[in-house]
């Protein structure tokens, strides 16, 4: 008996001492030196860009290290976040998407931004005022700004030029409006080896599933239009939503029309592969693809162009990325060091000429070398152009990820699932604006 | 004569169709992976064409350099193992132990006891996986080895897995040895583990299988690159690399053809088991 | 605590054996408390809480996750879902693992490969096992609608078509998971000693009476477990859901587990998915405690 109540303490020790061979990584300074940690989901093209930009920074600022760190993006970036948070091992900077805002600001885990932005080492007026408002936007919560972003996107339109000297049409013009889209989109889609099934397809929709990770990417790329068509989001005062108006119809009714003519439900989500095989003439896009793009396209003839314009008037959206400090740092002021820097105009140029992101401010074009670059890099200074007609959104404050699944959920059911337009706005709209409803009104 | 002969004839057929009919079921479970394999060595090209192209007219080994360069799949490898291996050694000792309280001795609350283990199988992991975090937060092993490796020491599955097995071998086997006065331990150890090694070695297969493949646990209990595992780093690779098919089924391949060898190599070790250890005599 | 005269901890044979037991079970009990059974009621605890995971408070709500649960319409859609995954992958799943694991039993050339080659599913990470598939199903490029237009079948957008993608997910949910009851039937079948079937030889019986009389009750205890297990992965499947088609198309393929992830990492409400997580384990444990019941008057059948 003793025998066995022996080996089995044995097996216990061993197995909770033994193993003891992790290490510590909040450990910071070293030799006077702060290290901070960065939190980012770049995709591997960018990798070089930052590590240039971060070694850089460092000759720049000889005490301070930065210990960039790729984290999975998407779901993965919150689960860390989450539990990063509750284990105090949060980094000191994290790159994050604006929707995360809500739920890091209600837990007071980051810094208010504007702390620093008015702060001694803070950001001049005119700094302030040349980065794009947008942008801005996406950065705060309820007028407060807890972020900076770092880079900026919008949403561009892609198509592969020998395809449309294929059909007799002017391969310097992408359709400048809706009846356009919708004649080219017919017009380049063709059943070649007559089987009764379309092999290359005129324009692609991102119509995705509403619970999926791309149904943000879809709503993303659907809001243009609504815009296009003179529509909005949501109500001033955040009461109510907007997007089951007439303009929201007329949007959804002109994705509807061209899914449905298209038979696009057959067709399938990876569209730059189709694009890059020419099954594909028309997408939407944005600037981080460029790089990859310039790789996988070389034997194409494509370009890039602006949007069509809606009923109303021209609209692109803006994304970005967002950088946050968080309170468990150590050294907020090293962070928003880093944070200023990346920010300024010289930098911005050189990171956007690396990275394809672009810019976050205006007076970065005045930089003589990204001048030159833009002349060089025609797809690239569509984007940039695009930047003046980008929608000044009117941000959800409350609920806003349960209302973009709504609105996901009402495109995805109007086109693969058939339903009237105006019926699924509606039925989404009833649901958001129950939840906008039950916010407290001494909250707004 | 006739009857013996034509039944011969009967028998051979039938041993021929069986042949045809499990080569093909296992081509087509095993096709996907070698479609991934000739993948990873294709161009870009000829990933694209349509009708499928199995075999590539070139091989492209440079895939497999780039997908080395971008993530230091060595190191992950060894991280893998280590944590594999330790959580598969750990369990087997301690299922093993806690099967045989479960199928053979008698003691206050017993069943009990095991109702609850199962029924912890049966709450999902994903909604456990926060307050399990805590837990290793409050004993500061957040980003450590142990944090890997500790959690995954005792499993329900495997306790049950082996209960029921235990419970299939004959009571008698055990009770010379009481007679010889041999202690509950030593019976455990001398009779029960030798007589059970095929539910061992299938509980130690898939216990390493899910160690090495385990994807959330891993993401969010390790922050240091030092600590990545391979399914982490093929996450990170997928992440990078999105539609660049050749490097993703060459950085696929890469995570997924050690095993699999291993695996065609160690089997001799958990199909012999029962046969060695003379009960079907 | 006092001691009641029936208490059967009173007689020391009995304490004796108490301590045994727990002696076998420390390590086991050890780890399973701090890592799963204190997370399981912590989860429970909190399905009566509104929290977001992000900060320091959790607000009681009492009742109001599992009220608000039951009059979700979606819920009951989910559990559907999961019901139809399950009914549809344990005896295709069940069926060919047995099969395959006779066959193997059998004298057959290549076991070894053959083995493996049944294996590779289970090993081949589920990362890379999406990748490969979500590739088989496209519709354009797809292998899966390459071999069916060769018979003649017209393309079909397995992962698009809200009536075909539950049916692409069970494919490939067996697909992945019938190595592992291969594995398990392998041993159970090697368990069962010759002489059993030397007997039933010499009484002239046939394969198929060796099978219903020899083969099928000794393999039960094996069968019982594998029964148990596959109802309970199945029930909680999850990952190839994630991967494959996000429970689209129309919400048509989302499973329970998929619904509480969201609620949990998309919209963090860990409150309401702990709810949800505690429903659906009574479900399982209903379903679990019919086929215990069911399984125990069939073994005693056969003995």
């Amino acid at each position: 008996m003793y025998k066995e109540k022996i080996v089995v303490i044995l097996i216990i020790s061993l197995l909770l001492l033994n193993i003891d061979c992790g290490q510590n990584t909040k450990q910071r300074k070293e030799d006077g030196k702060v290290t901070i940690t960065f939190w980012h989901s770049f995709v591997a093209s960018t990798i070089p860009a930052l590590k240039d930009l971060i070694k850089e920074f460092e000759k720049e600022h000889p005490n301070i290290n930065i210990k960039a760190q790729y984290v999975p993006s998407g779901d993965a970036l919150i689960q860390k976040l989450i539990t990063a948070i509750q284990s105090n091992t949060a980094p000191d900077i994290s790159w994050i998407h604006s929707h995360f805002l809500p739920d890091l600001v209600d837990a007071k885990a980051i810094y208010n931004m504007e702390e620093f932005v008015n702060g001694k080492n803070g950001l001049s007026e005119q700094t302030y005022n040349n980065i794009y408002e947008p942008l801005i936007q996406y950065a705060s919560l309820r007028d407060t700004l807890y972020s900076i972003p770092m880079e900026a996107t919008n949403l561009a339109f892609l198509y592969n030029k020998k395809m449309f000297r294929e059909v007799d049409l002017d391969d310097s013009k992408a359709p400048q409006n809706w009846g356009q889209l919708r004649k080219y989109a017919k017009l380049l889609t063709k059943d070649k080896d007559n089987n009764g099934e379309y092999d290359q397809m005129g324009l692609f929709l991102p119509i995705y599933p509403a619970s999926g990770s791309l149904s943000g990417w879809m709503v993303w790329q659907w809001f243009p239009f609504l815009w296009q068509a003179g529509g909005h989001i949501v109500s001033k005062d955040q009461s109510h939503v907007l997007y089951n108006s007439t303009a929201g119809v007329k949007a959804l009714n002109l994705w509807k029309d061209i899914y449905n003519e298209l038979d696009l439900e057959k067709f399938t989500s990876d569209y730059d592969i189709a694009f890059a095989s020419e099954r594909l003439s028309m997408a939407m896009d944005g600037p981080w693809n460029l790089p990859r793009y310039n790789r996988l396209l070389k034997d194409l003839d494509w370009t890039f162009a602006p949007l069509p314009e809606g009923p109303e008037k021209k609209a692109t959206i803006v994304g970005g990325e967002y950088l946050v400090i968080f309170k468990q740092s150590d050294y907020p002021d090293e962070a928003w060091s880093f944070i200023k820097w990346i920010i300024q105009p010289e930098v911005q140029a050189k990171w956007a000429m690396k990275s394809g992101y672009l810019p976050v401010r205006r007076d970065v074009e005045k930089v003589p070398e990204f001048k030159e670059y833009l002349k060089n890099n025609p797809n690239f200074k569509v984007f940039i152009d695009q930047m003046e007609f980008a929608q000044v959104q009117r941000k959800i404050d409350y609920h806003g990820l349960q209302i973009t699944r709504h609105i996901a959920q009402a495109i995805e059911e109007a086109t693969l699932g058939g339903e009237d337009p105006q019926v699924t706005l509606d039925r989404a709209a009833k649901k958001s604006n129950a939840l906008l409803q039950s916010v407290p009104k001494n909250e707004k | 004569m006739i009857s013996n002969n034509s039944s011969r004839y009967f028998n051979i057929s039938k041993k021929v169709l069986m042949h045809v009919i499990i080569y093909a079921l296992a081509i087509v479970t095993v096709a996907p992976f070698i479609w991934m394999l000739l993948t990873s060595v294709k161009g870009m090209e000829e990933i694209f064409t349509y009708p499928p192209k199995w075999i590539p007219s070139e091989i492209h080994l440079e895939n497999y350099k780039e997908a080395f360069q971008a993530a230091p799949f060595g190191h992950y490898y060894l991280n893998s193992l280590a944590v594999a291996i330790t959580v598969t050694i750990g369990q087997l000792i301690t299922c093993s132990l806690a099967a045989y309280a479960f199928a053979r001795l008698e003691f206050w609350g017993r069943d009990v006891l095991f109702y609850i283990f199962l029924g912890t199988m049966m709450i999902p992991y994903q909604v456990t996986m926060i307050p399990s975090f805590m837990v290793l937060h409050w004993l500061g092993w957040v980003d450590t080895y142990k944090a890997l490796i500790v959690p995954g020491l005792a499993s329900a599955f495997g306790t049950f897995l082996l209960r029921q097995f235990f419970l299939t071998i004959p009571k008698e086997l055990e009770e010379a040895a009481y007679i010889d006065g041999c202690s509950r331990f030593k019976v455990l150890w001398r009779i029960i583990i030798p007589l059970s090694k095929p539910a061992l070695a299938s509980l130690g297969i898939f216990t390493f299988m899910a160690a090495f493949n385990n994807f959330m646990w891993p993401l969010i209990v390790t922050n240091s690159e030092a600590l990545r595992t391979v399914p982490l780093g093929l996450a990170i690779f997928r992440d990078r690399y999105l539609t660049d098919w050749d490097l993703l089924m060459a950085g696929s391949v890469t995570a997924t053809l050690p095993i699999l060898i291993v695996f065609f190599f160690a089997q001799k070790y958990f199909i012999k088991g029962i046969t060695l250890s003379g009960i079907k005599g | 605590m006092k001691q009641s005269a029936n208490n059967p901890l009173n007689s020391k044979k009995e304490r004796k054996n108490l301590y045994t037991g727990l002696a076998f079970l420390a390590p086991t009990l050890v780890i399973f408390t701090t890592f799963i059974l204190f997370p399981v009621f912590f989860s429970f605890f909190l399905s009566f809480h509104k929290w977001n995971m992000f900060s320091a408070n959790k607000s009681f709500i009492g009742l109001s996750n599992y009220i608000k649960l039951f009059s979700d319409p979606e819920f009951w859609r989910v559990l559907k879902h999961t019901v139809i995954y399950t009914f549809g992958t344990v005896p295709l799943n069940m069926l060919f693992a047995l099969l395959v694991a006779i066959v193997l039993n059998q004298k057959i050339a290549g076991k070894k490969f053959l083995r493996t080659a049944f294996f590779t599913p289970v090993i081949i990470s589920p990362v890379a096992a999406a990748l490969i598939w979500r590739w088989i199903y496209d519709p354009n490029l797809g292998l899966l609608n390459y071999f069916t237009g060769l018979l003649g079948i017209p393309a079909i957008n397995w992962l698009n078509d809200p009536s075909a993608a539950m049916f692409a997910i069970i494919i490939m949910g067996v697909w992945k998971t019938f190595g592992i009851n291969m594995v398990l039937f392998s041993a159970g079948l090697q368990a069962i000693p010759d002489s059993y079937y030397e007997a039933a030889d010499i009484d002239g019986a046939s394969t198929w009476s060796k099978f219903r009389h020899i083969t099928l009750p000794m393999l039960s205890p094996t069968t019982f477990f594998i029964m148990i297990m596959s109802m309970i992965s199945s029930f909680q499947v999850f990952d190839i859901v994630y991967v494959l088609t996000s429970g689209g198309p129309l919400g048509s393929t989302k499973v329970m587990v998929f619904y509480m992830y969201e609620k949990a990492f998309k919209f963090f409400e860990m409150g309401y998915a702990s709810a949800v997580a505690y429903i659906f384990f009574a479900i399982l444990a209903a379903l679990c405690l019919l086929q215990v019941k069911y399984m125990r008057t069939k073994i005693y059948e056969v003995t």
